[in-house]
């Protein structure tokens, strides 16, 4: 599937600075415990004092969908589990959906195009 | 003779609904001060007997504090414009049950209006354009939610079908059972004239209609609909000597269950109705047993079959084998006590009768409760159960409702 456009604003900027360099923002708190990157507090503990990391890049598969358009093309949406813990929703590519299942391994690849931001993204495990 | 609270118990006496469907050229503001007029005539009272009223919007917005202008309501003692999505209808009554009941006010409207149809173009469109927020003409999206967009991951048909294929991976449920829902419900929109879509569907129609997002179909995917639908709440003593029988407000209760998106929360397994429908019950001192007809909230099929699991109508994953498997009644049985089959979604749901948010199913138990449904009225229908889904199983309210025989 094609990824659309998107531009940064305050609150993703160090998100695309991440994804600009390869890497996958997450948050981590100050008991090591991981959040996604939108958390304002530890998703586990409640902690302030969040820093931002590099997640490892490697996933599994939680749920996704087809979607269908009306030109005939279609998307696979995802929601994955990222090893570190949280959910991230976020789109599949290069999967033939045929090899689709609950716990297939994932690993971060990164969309880039003109006049957008690189947008993480998914694909099955080599 | 119960003096105080205990003597004002809150019931539903009237109910208003505007012209639903592909009603263009009005606005939602203009529709809903149709729809509490409606509501208030039905009643047998006059707007100057509004003492309180409750605003909900759409996708289209413009639903507000203005209303009361709009109605020429003077010093209201409640008024509000309230938010969760399509759990609000039954919260909007709920707010307006404990004003009444602690006597904060009499007479309380509540409505919803929603129009983001247009002529010429299809019900999607216009329906993700309305919850689109601007930005500068080919300018790309921007922020968290610019990404979900760049990612395909917008929208409500994306993202329950992403809940429902969890509930299909965990539970075994079939697109088979999502098409009984659709056919089931169609079954009783054929006999319901408030209702957009009344042809007779088969489980096969439902398998052909096209894809949205897998594992949803065309067939899976509530309408879009114009229109808007009010009811006006009060006490028992006053409905008494109103023009419709009053419909009780016995038990109520809400949950917003905050699922933590990490590592297996009950996401697209379990909705807020697990908890919202034993602790409404509860208050209604009613037992599931006892409900003679559900009115479930069906943004899409899945999500009546994950609420009737909820509720406790079948064990936690049996909701497919439940629906595919004679759990509901047809419209022929409507007047059998003991079938032993629920009698679900009596007007067709918002899969096929008109998508009024949570004043579908709400409406449809007003209907119900009085008597009021035709061709397609069940007996008895002295206890119906409602519930409101909002957001992506975010939001969750139920209500339990009453013949006068409950009170």
């Amino acid at each position: 599937m094609s990824v659309g456009p998107v531009a940064r604003n305050e609150a993703t900027a160090a998100f695309f600075d991440f994804a600009a360099r390869g890497e996958l923002l997450i948050l981590r708190c100050p008991a090591g415990h991981h959040s996604g990157p939108r958390a304002h507090r530890c998703e586990v503990c409640g902690a302030d004092g969040l820093e931002p990391v590099a997640a490892c890049g490697r996933a599994r598969l939680v749920s996704w969908a087809v979607v269908h358009r009306r030109d005939g093309s279609t998307s696979t949406p995802a929601i994955v589990e990222l090893e570190e813990g949280p959910w991230w929703w976020t789109a599949l590519v290069e999967g033939d959906a045929a090899v689709l299942a609950e716990g297939l391994p994932l690993e971060v690849v990164f969309a880039r195009q003109e006049g957008s931001e690189a947008v993480p993204v998914f694909r099955p495990s080599a | 003779m119960p003096r105080g609270i205990a003597a004002r118990k809150p019931v539903i006496a009237g109910l208003g609904l505007t012209e639903l469907g592909k009603v263009y050229g009005r606005s939602a503001a203009s529709l809903a001060a149709e729809a509490v007029t409606r509501a208030v005539e039905d009643a047998g009272m006059a707007l100057a007997d509004l003492d309180g009223l409750l605003t909900s919007n759409g996708v289209s917005g413009g639903v507000g504090l203005g209303l009361q202008g709009d109605l020429g309501l003077r010093e209201l003692k409640l008024l509000s414009e309230m938010q969760s999505f399509g759990s609000t209808a039954g919260a909007m009554v709920q707010v307006a049950s404990m004003a009444v009941n602690c006597g904060m006010a009499d007479a309380v409207a509540c409505v919803f209006a929603d129009a983001p149809l247009r002529p010429g173009r299809g019900a999607g469109e216009v329906y993700s354009a309305g919850r689109r927020p601007d930005r500068p003409a080919g300018a790309p999206p921007s922020g968290w939610g610019g990404l979900l967009v760049s990612t395909g991951v917008a929208g409500a048909n994306t993202m329950y079908a992403l809940a429902a294929r969890r509930h299909m991976l965990r539970y075994g449920t079939t697109e088979d059972d999502l098409a009984a829902v659709a056919v089931a419900q169609r079954e009783w929109a054929a006999r319901n004239p408030l209702a957009q879509m009344r042809d007779p569907i088969t489980v096969e129609d439902h398998h052909n209609s096209r894809w949205i997002a897998e594992p949803f179909r065309k067939l899976d995917c509530c309408l879009v609909s114009n229109g808007a639908v009010a009811v006006v709440v009060t006490s028992a003593e006053r409905a008494a000597h109103l023009a419709k029988p009053p419909v009780h407000v016995l038990g109520w209760a809400q949950r917003h269950p905050g699922y933590q998106m990490r590592r297996d929360p009950e996401f697209g397994l379990v909705s807020g109705a697990a908890r919202s429908g034993p602790d409404a019950l509860a208050m209604a001192g009613v037992a599931l047993d006892e409900v003679q007809v559900a009115e479930l909230y069906d943004c899409y099929t899945y999500t009546v079959i994950v609420s009737l699991e909820d509720y406790g109508f079948c064990a936690k994953g049996e909701g497919g084998a439940f629906v595919s498997g004679g759990g509901l009644a047809r419209p022929d049985e409507r007047g059998e006590a003991r079938s032993g089959r629920l009698k679900l979604n009596t007007g067709g749901g918002q899969l096929s009768s008109y998508y009024m948010w949570g004043m579908t199913p709400l409406s449809e138990a007003v209907i119900q409760v009085r008597g009021e449904g035709g061709d397609r009225q069940v007996h008895p229908h002295d206890v119906a159960l409602v519930s409101g889904n909002g957001g992506i199983l975010d939001h969750h309210s139920t209500l339990v409702l009453g013949s006068e025989a409950t009170a």
